[in-house]
Parts: structure tokens; C-alpha cells; sequence
């Protein structure tokens, strides 16, 4: 499982990534955790609204925070 | 000498943030965290592609991005990412230019330390400035067809399309922001003369009267995240303003007086441009823009460039020429940098000489 958080290198996007470490760690998952914060790649990936999560190259989460909650909603296997 | 320089920091904390934590910039964080929760982002800018007028196109950014963010960390993203999604480039400069120069965070505080007279003109420049800036950017880069828009990765550009038409907003979430701004104005315009405590007092039944209809008209999951959002602007600006504030009380204190009425005091071009060059290299985190512009007017700034500091001081900064470079292309960075410039001065001129 490949997990990247799309941000520009700000607080918000960290604290993303923080609560998805997290996550990952709490449900023992093998995910490659990436943070991409280049700009141009951002927007190759429609996403306007930072932070955003995206799970294997699809974006599932954008524009906040997301709760622990609702990423171990997206990130539990089904 | 760093005794005295150090006090003068501590002074203007007090002055502009002690006195105005409670009446302004509590209801103004909550009202932005309000923005962000309740108003659907994703609904703009669904009709934002959507719209193929360009009047219109520029009408939604301008007033759009009054909602869309209110920290400039957020803002380079959406516009390049409109831009690239095929918006069209006037719109997306836009937002670059509106979001930081003209946001509900920075309104209110500038309303509250330098007076409604100045947030009017502000808001009034930023939008001209915005409509002016839109079209020069249209004229100059439209090409006959629409920039190739970059390739997308995934299947995750397709879904979004459809789930995107969503409500703006919804009516309960419209009374809860009208109340919240209420509550931001009324202590400031119903008790203009009394004492701090009469203040406070409107403030507190204005915040119970917010709470208990947000309590009654909205589940506790989005108040929670309403919560939330206004936590993550306190955390982000409140430290910058901080800092900002400090800087601007020892930058006052370091200030000869003559200095500044002879360099920006009257309502020159001269004077105006100085101020929007000042504004447009140096980089202001949101809301200081207005401690510094009231500063430097006390020292004898005129108040025409004082409207062209506030607007360029927040709007553009040497970081921010760099990264729209980056993300847009030089050379439209340079069209955009140098436009702001000759805007703001000849906005700043203006207003000194016909508006004051």
C-alpha cells in the first residue's frame, strides 16, 4: 500500500502525516508513507485543496485535517 | 537602549493584541473556522470550472475567495491547481490575489485597530485590483485554445467531477455565519465610546446567542469540526501575529520619526510607491499588515500609501514571487508582480488624494 500526503510543507499537511503514521502503525500495516510537496505535482493530481491523502494514486481525502477516526475508516482493509 | 526597545515590544502586544483578544479576535477565528467548515470549497470551485463567462468567472474568484482560505499557506495550491485543472488564468490570479490581501481574518482586525473607513477602501482596492489584474493576465497569456491542462495521473481526477456538485451552503450554516458576524461587529459598533467592559458584555451575550443556535440547528459532528478548523487558525496565526506584533512595536520604536514623514507622509505617487514596494518584498503573516500600517501612520505615514501597504503587504511577499514563479512560470510571475505594483501605487495615490 503506497500512502502520500499531498502538501505544501505546511503545519497542517505534518500534522496529517503525523496522525497517518499513526494509523498505519496502530493497524499494522505495510504502507510506504510519502509526502509530496511539490506544487506542480499537486496539481497533476487534481488536488486543489491541501492537506489531501491519496491511498495507491487516488485521492481519498482533501482540503483538512482528517480525524483518526475517518483514516482508519479509509485505511482498514477491506 | 535593548531595555527600552524590548518594553516597546510589550507595549504594542498589549495595544494591539490584550485589548482586542476577546471582542475581535475570538468571534473572527471562530468566523473563519465557521467559513471553512460550512461553506462547501468544493462547490465553488465546481462552478468556477464550470463557468465559461469571463466576467462571471472573475465575480465567483473575487467573492469566492473571501471563503476559500484565509491562510496564504493554502493558497498557491488552489490557484495553481485551478489553473492546471483548466480554469481559466485570469480567475486563478484571482485568488492568488484576493485570498491574502483581502480575508475575513485580516478585514476584521484591520476594521478594529484602523476603522471601518479602512477596511472599506480595502476591501473596494482588492477587488478593483483583482478585476484589473484578471483581465491584464487574460490579455497578456490567453492563447487561442485553453492551456494544455497537465496530464492527470489515476483514475482520481474523474471522481471528483460528479460529487463535487454539491450545496454551497446550507440555510441553517447561513444563520449561524450572520450571527457570527454579529457577534464580531456588534461589541466594536454598538459600544463605540464606553468603557472595555460594556464590550465584553455585548461580546458575551452575542457568543451565547451563536452557541445556543449552533447547540440547537447543527449536528455535534460538524460543530466539533467547526472547532477544529478555528483551533488550526488560532495555532497557525496566533504565534505569527505574536511575533509580528513585538517586531512592529521595536521597528516603531527603531524608526526616526522624520524618516517616515518625509519618505511616506503626504499622498505622493512618490510616497505610494515606496509603500507598495515595501509591501511587496517584505513578508507579512496575515493580520500584522495592521499593527505595522498603524505604526508607521502614528509615525506620519500618509493614508494613501498606508491602503497600498496593507493590500501589497500581505498580498505579496519575496517567498511568494518565488514560488508562483516556480509553480506558474517566470514570466507570468513577472506580468503579476509588476501589475500588483503599478496597481497598488496608482490605488494607493488614489485613494490618498480622493477617498481621505
Amino acid at each position: 500500500m503506497k500512502i502520500e500526503i499531498l502538501g505544501s510543507g505546511c503545519p497542517k499537511c505534518f500534522e496529517t502525516e503525523r496522525r497517518v503514521q499513526k494509523v498505519v502503525q496502530e493497524l499494522g500495516l505495510h504502507a510506504e508513507v510519502i509526502h509530496v510537496s511539490d506544487m506542480m505535482e499537486i496539481a497533476r493530481r487534481r488536488v486543489v485543496f491541501t492537506p489531501a491523502v491519496a491511498i495507491d494514486g487516488e485521492v481519498k481525502i482533501s482540503g483538512h485535517v482528517p480525524t483518526e477516526d475517518e483514516l482508519k475508516a479509509i485505511l482498514s482493509p477491506r | 537602549m535593548l531595555w527600552e526597545l524590548i518594553r516597546a515590544g510589550l507595549i504594542a502586544l498589549q495595544d494591539y493584541i490584550a485589548l482586542h483578544v476577546v471582542t475581535c479576535l475570538i468571534p473572527a477565528f471562530l468566523l473563519a473556522g465557521a467559513m471553512v467548515t460550512f461553506v462547501s470549497k468544493e462547490t465553488i470551485i465546481y462552478y468556477l470550472g464550470a463557468t465559461a463567462q469571463k466576467l462571471k468567472a472573475f465575480a465567483l474568484a473575487a467573492g469566492g475567495s473571501f471563503f476559500v482560505a484565509a491562510c496564504s499557506c493554502t493558497v498557491i495550491p488552489v490557484s495553481s491547481g485551478l489553473y492546471y485543472a483548466g480554469a481559466a488564468i485570469g480567475a486563478a490570479f484571482i485568488i492568488l490575489w484576493v485570498a491574502p490581501a483581502a480575508n475575513i481574518l485580516a478585514l476584521t482586525y484591520t476594521g478594529a485597530i484602523l476603522g471601518s473607513t479602512m477596511v472599506f477602501v480595502r476591501i473596494i482596492a482588492a477587488l478593483v485590483m483583482a478585476f484589473v489584474v484578471g483581465w491584464v493576465m487574460t490579455v497578456v497569456f490567453s492563447s487561442p485554445s485553453p492551456p494544455a491542462p497537465l496530464p492527470s495521473e489515476g483514475e482520481g481526477s474523474r471522481r471528483g467531477e460528479g460529487a463535487d456538485r454539491r450545496k454551497l451552503i446550507g440555510r441553517a450554516d447561513v444563520t449561524l455565519l450572520v450571527l457570527l458576524v454579529i457577534s464580531l461587529l456588534a461589541p466594536n459598533y454598538l459600544v463605540q465610546k464606553g468603557p472595555y467592559w460594556a464590550k465584553v458584555f455585548v461580546w458575551a451575550i452575542a457568543t451565547v446567542i451563536v452557541f445556543s443556535y449552533a447547540f440547537w440547528a447543527k449536528p455535534k459532528e460538524e460543530l466539533k469540526r467547526w472547532m477544529g478548523e478555528t483551533w488550526w487558525f488560532v495555532r497557525l496565526i496566533f504565534p505569527l501575529l505574536l511575533a509580528g506584533v513585538f517586531v512592529v512595536g521595536v521597528i516603531g520604536k527603531l524608526l526616526p520619526e522624520e524618516w517616515v514623514r518625509s519618505a511616506l507622509g503626504g499622498s505622493s505617487l512618490g510616497a505610494s510607491f515606496l509603500a507598495t514596494i515595501l509591501g511587496s518584498v517584505s513578508y507579512f503573516a496575515t493580520m500584522t499588515e495592521a499593527p505595522f500600517v498603524d505604526t508607521l501612520m502614528k509615525l506620519g505615514m500618509g493614508p494613501g500609501p498606508a491602503v497600498a501597504l496593507l493590500l501589497t503587504g500581505p498580498g505579496l511577499s519575496l517567498p511568494n514571487w518565488l514560488a508562483i514563479a516556480r509553480v506558474f512560470g517566470i514570466k507570468k510571475a513577472i506580468v503579476y508582480v509588476v501589475t500588483i505594483i503599478i496597481l497598488g501605487t496608482l490605488v494607493g495615490w488614489f485613494a490618498g488624494n480622493f477617498i481621505f
